[in-house]
């Protein structure tokens, strides 16, 4: 049987003849990313072979790889198979120093834990209760050591905090890839791996492993014992929900997207693999829908939307944006597919934030400057790059309302004209060195926040308000935290009328998570909040094609010299 | 206002490609007010000009929003003409089952395919979304279909697709059918995998690999 190995790390791994080199990398434990889950449409596992491992290898597709890159030898792991042994050369990867947002806007809540302890000094024993349910007893007096730990579970990332749930402060906090995104990118493609029961078994268990792993860091760092950690609250979307809970996600992945869990309820920690006390419990918060999840309705309690005075828009943006609209105590949530182009993915230059991404792009003069991350070489277009490179080309005239690029290059000012220039025959947009944008890129960039918009303007149809009538927007997510107003009405996601309306509030899956833990009626007023909210689904609303195509338009450049380029 | 029919094809043609709905229909109005030919204007002005959209879609330089208003100055046109059709003009016949499979409701890209596919002169039986598998083949030996076109965006109903395809052949009527597949997650690897007959990443290739698979052009070319 052929032997795969790879470089630098040196890693093996043996498998059939024919094998896709995918198998390998995943028996050799080698850390790649393969966002399609392998179908061969992201062109985002690309590694390098020698001309050796070429002739022993058999490239089935080179899908989103240029003529360049596959005369320089990179292929695609999902669809090249192995005929012999082979010398496979993993480029840098993209994980290195991911950036995570960790906080975010919090409700201000008296402390009062669900979970109590008290001291019997007749039976010399402590009674660790939750709620009016007792959950043990402890020899001697332990009051003083009540621990509770919160977590967000994102597609691509985990943030956990410890709480002591005596003062109510965090003592510590810490993040961590979600280990399932070596397996699939996207929501959709784990539900479908998750609907396999070894598939579910694989990703609950790798998933609680590293929430594991993260309290284990977090008690060491605090000089706490596990035992003394009593309760972990996990929010997270639908998904992830169903997935940390070990129940199959399978109804997610089509209509009607029926949750198996609803959440507001409790499960032996040690069931799903956590070592804390041995009394411990996992709670998930209520979810709203398939698409709506925990990580939404703890943001909700973290922004206190239910209070909000008039029209409030909160939105998640992301692969799903998630969004609420209040009106006056009144919460209608939806969600719509943006699709993978805001994590970078789809993009030819795209990926994830990490060190030498473009995170900035602004307009200065008669051109453009990039900033990246770590200011470091670019290397590539990280989601909030991408979403300020594609408002300036709209406000420059760089592409037209439609999205497609000038046919009038030749107004530009000169220093745009020179970043367009021909690549593989047709042309594309240069930011920064080698870094581009092509027209498929655009496209991507337009479906996403069309997606986006659309749904906020089917929310405010629904209820007959226009886009002047929204009081505030709440930029909820990490994601969103990156974003500018500017870019964010530029580009045409967000309506006009936002402008100065808009805050940022940062990872309220957290915070909201925490408010949980430290406040026993907010599990109570949460729970009666999300029941009485209306879920919409837009893919079935009668309006939604017009509104979506509506809202794939760019707003027009700024200047009239511009508008005459566009 | 355009002086001979080939004028006002042409005029009708860009008039379609420009998106214009008022003018398209103008014109379709002019030609049967002059008596031309109501089946020529259609496929040398309605049908040129949407073909013309088409190529740009493909090309990357229309979008989504542009090939649905250009098809709606198409239908607007249409309307105008169909009535004033003769007999004995009929086309190829090669007959289209389209549909989204069930478990997903997201049907703006098969809607592009249904367009393109009727302007290439099918006949289009358009099942709409959330389609089960046993619907797909049921319509399409009611209506002795040439093809099966089957629509999805999301990875976790496209094991819908491969059903299709079991229930023609444990029917013995597999042969009877030319499967084609198409949607944001699919790959040529999975139409190959599933034992579909074709894969087409775009709309306008859809309608090629239709062409060529009911025999309307060679492969080849």
């Amino acid at each position: 049987m052929p032997i795969v190995t790879f470089s630098p790390s040196g890693a093996s791994a043996e498998i059939p003849a024919g094998g896709t080199l995918l198998d390998a990398a995943r028996l050799a434990r080698v850390r790649l990313e393969a966002p399609c889950n392998g179908v061969g449409t992201c062109g985002k596992c690309r590694v390098r072979l020698d001309e050796a491992s070429r002739a022993r290898a058999r490239i089935v597709a080179t899908r989103n790889l240029s003529a360049e890159q596959v005369a320089d030898g990179f292929v695609l792991l999902c669809s090249t198979l192995a005929d012999g042994d082979l010398e496979v050369t993993v480029p840098g990867s993209g994980e290195r120093g991911l950036r995570i947002l960790e906080d975010g806007v919090r409700l201000d809540l008296p402390l009062n834990p669900t979970l109590r302890k008290r001291f019997d000094a007749e039976r010399r024993c402590t009674v660790v209760s939750a709620g009016e349910r007792v959950l043990a007893e402890e020899g001697g007096d332990t009051t003083t050591r009540l621990y509770g730990v919160a977590v967000d579970i994102g597609t691509t990332t985990l943030v956990a905090s410890l709480l002591d749930l005596g003062t109510g402060a965090r003592v510590g906090s810490a993040s961590a890839l979600n280990p399932q995104v070596t397996h699939a990118q996207d929501v959709l493609s784990r539900v479908q791996i998750a609907s396999e029961p070894e598939g579910l078994a694989l990703l609950h268990g790798e998933l609680m492993a590293e929430i594991d792993r993260s309290i284990g860091l977090l008690a060491a760092e605090a000089r706490i014992p596990r035992r003394r950690i009593y309760e972990v609250v996990i929010a997270g979307n639908t998904c992830m929900m169903h997935l940390a809970a070990a129940i199959s996600p399978e109804a997610l992945g089509r209509f009607p997207y029926t949750p198996a869990l609803s959440g507001h309820e409790h499960r032996p920690a040690a069931a799903l693999g956590l070592h804390i006390a041995s009394c411990g419990e996992v709670y998930f918060p209520p979810i709203i829908s398939g698409f709506v999840g925990s990580d939404i309705t703890v943001g909700v309690l973290a922004t206190d939307l239910a209070a909000a005075e008039g029209v409030t828009l909160f939105v998640d943006i992301g692969t799903n944006g998630e969004m609420v609209l209040a009106r006056d105590g009144e919460l209608q949530a939806t969600s719509t597919a943006a699709g993978p182009a805001f994590e970078g993915m789809n993009i030819a230059c795209g990926m994830r934030a990490a060190r030498g991404a473009i995170e900035r792009v602004a307009i200065e003069r008669d051109d453009i400057r990039t900033a990246t991350i770590d200011e470091a070489e670019a290397v590539g277009i990280c989601g909030s790059g991408l979403f300020d490179a594609v408002a300036a080309m709209a406000v420059l005239g760089i592409i037209d309302s439609s999205g497609r690029f000038t046919r009038k290059a030749e107004t530009l000012p000169a220093p745009l004209r020179a970043r367009l220039r021909p690549l593989d025959g047709k042309t594309v947009f240069y930011l920064d060195g080698e870094i581009y944008l092509s027209q498929r890129d655009i496209r991507q960039v337009q479906l996403a926040k069309a997606a986006v918009r659309a749904g906020i303007d089917t929310m405010l149809l629904r209820n007959g308000l226009t886009p002047a009538q929204l009081d505030r927007a709440l930029v909820a997510g990490s994601f969103g935290y990156h974003l500018t107003t500017r870019s964010l009405i530029d580009i045409g996601l967000f309506p006009a009328e936002l402008d100065g309306k808009v805050s940022f509030v940062g990872n309220t899956a957290r915070t909201g998570a925490e408010a949980l833990l430290t406040n026993d009626e907010a599990r109570e007023t949460l729970r009666l909040v999300t029941s009485r909210v209306e879920a919409v689904e837009l893919a079935t609303d009668p309006d939604f094609t017009k509104v979506f195509v509506a809202a794939m338009a760019f707003p027009a450049p700024v200047s009239p010299a511009l508008s005459d380029a566009a | 206002m355009p002086e001979t029919p080939e004028d006002l094809h042409e005029a009708l043609a860009t008039a379609v490609l420009e998106l214009d709905e008022v003018l398209t229909a103008d014109l379709c109005n002019k030609a049967v007010a002059l008596g031309y030919d109501a089946w020529t204007t259609i496929e040398q002005g309605l049908i040129a000009g949407m073909n013309r959209a088409g190529k740009l879609f493909d090309e990357e330089e229309y979008f989504v929003p542009e090939l649905l208003i250009a098809s709606d100055a198409m239908y607007a046109g249409l309307g105008i003409l169909r009535p004033h059709i003769s007999q004995a003009n009929t086309i190829h016949g090669r007959r289209v089952v389209i549909g989204v499979v069930q478990g997903d409701t997201h049907d703006i890209g098969k809607n592009l395919v249904r367009i393109m596919l009727e302007v290439a002169g099918f006949e289009v039986f358009d099942l709409g979304r959330d389609v089960p598998a046993q619907a797909f083949v049921d319509r399409a030996v009611e209506v002795n279909a040439d093809v099966i076109a089957l629509s999805t965006l999301m990875t976790t109903t496209m094991t819908q697709m491969s059903k299709v395809v079991s229930i023609l052949e444990e029917g013995n009527i597999r042969h009877r059918f030319k499967v084609i597949v198409g949607g944001a997650p699919l790959s040529q690897q999975f139409s190959d995998r599933i034992g579909a007959d074709g894969y087409a990443p775009k709309a306008a290739q859809a309608v090629q690999l239709a062409k060529q698979l009911t025999g309307l052009v060679n492969a080849a070319a």
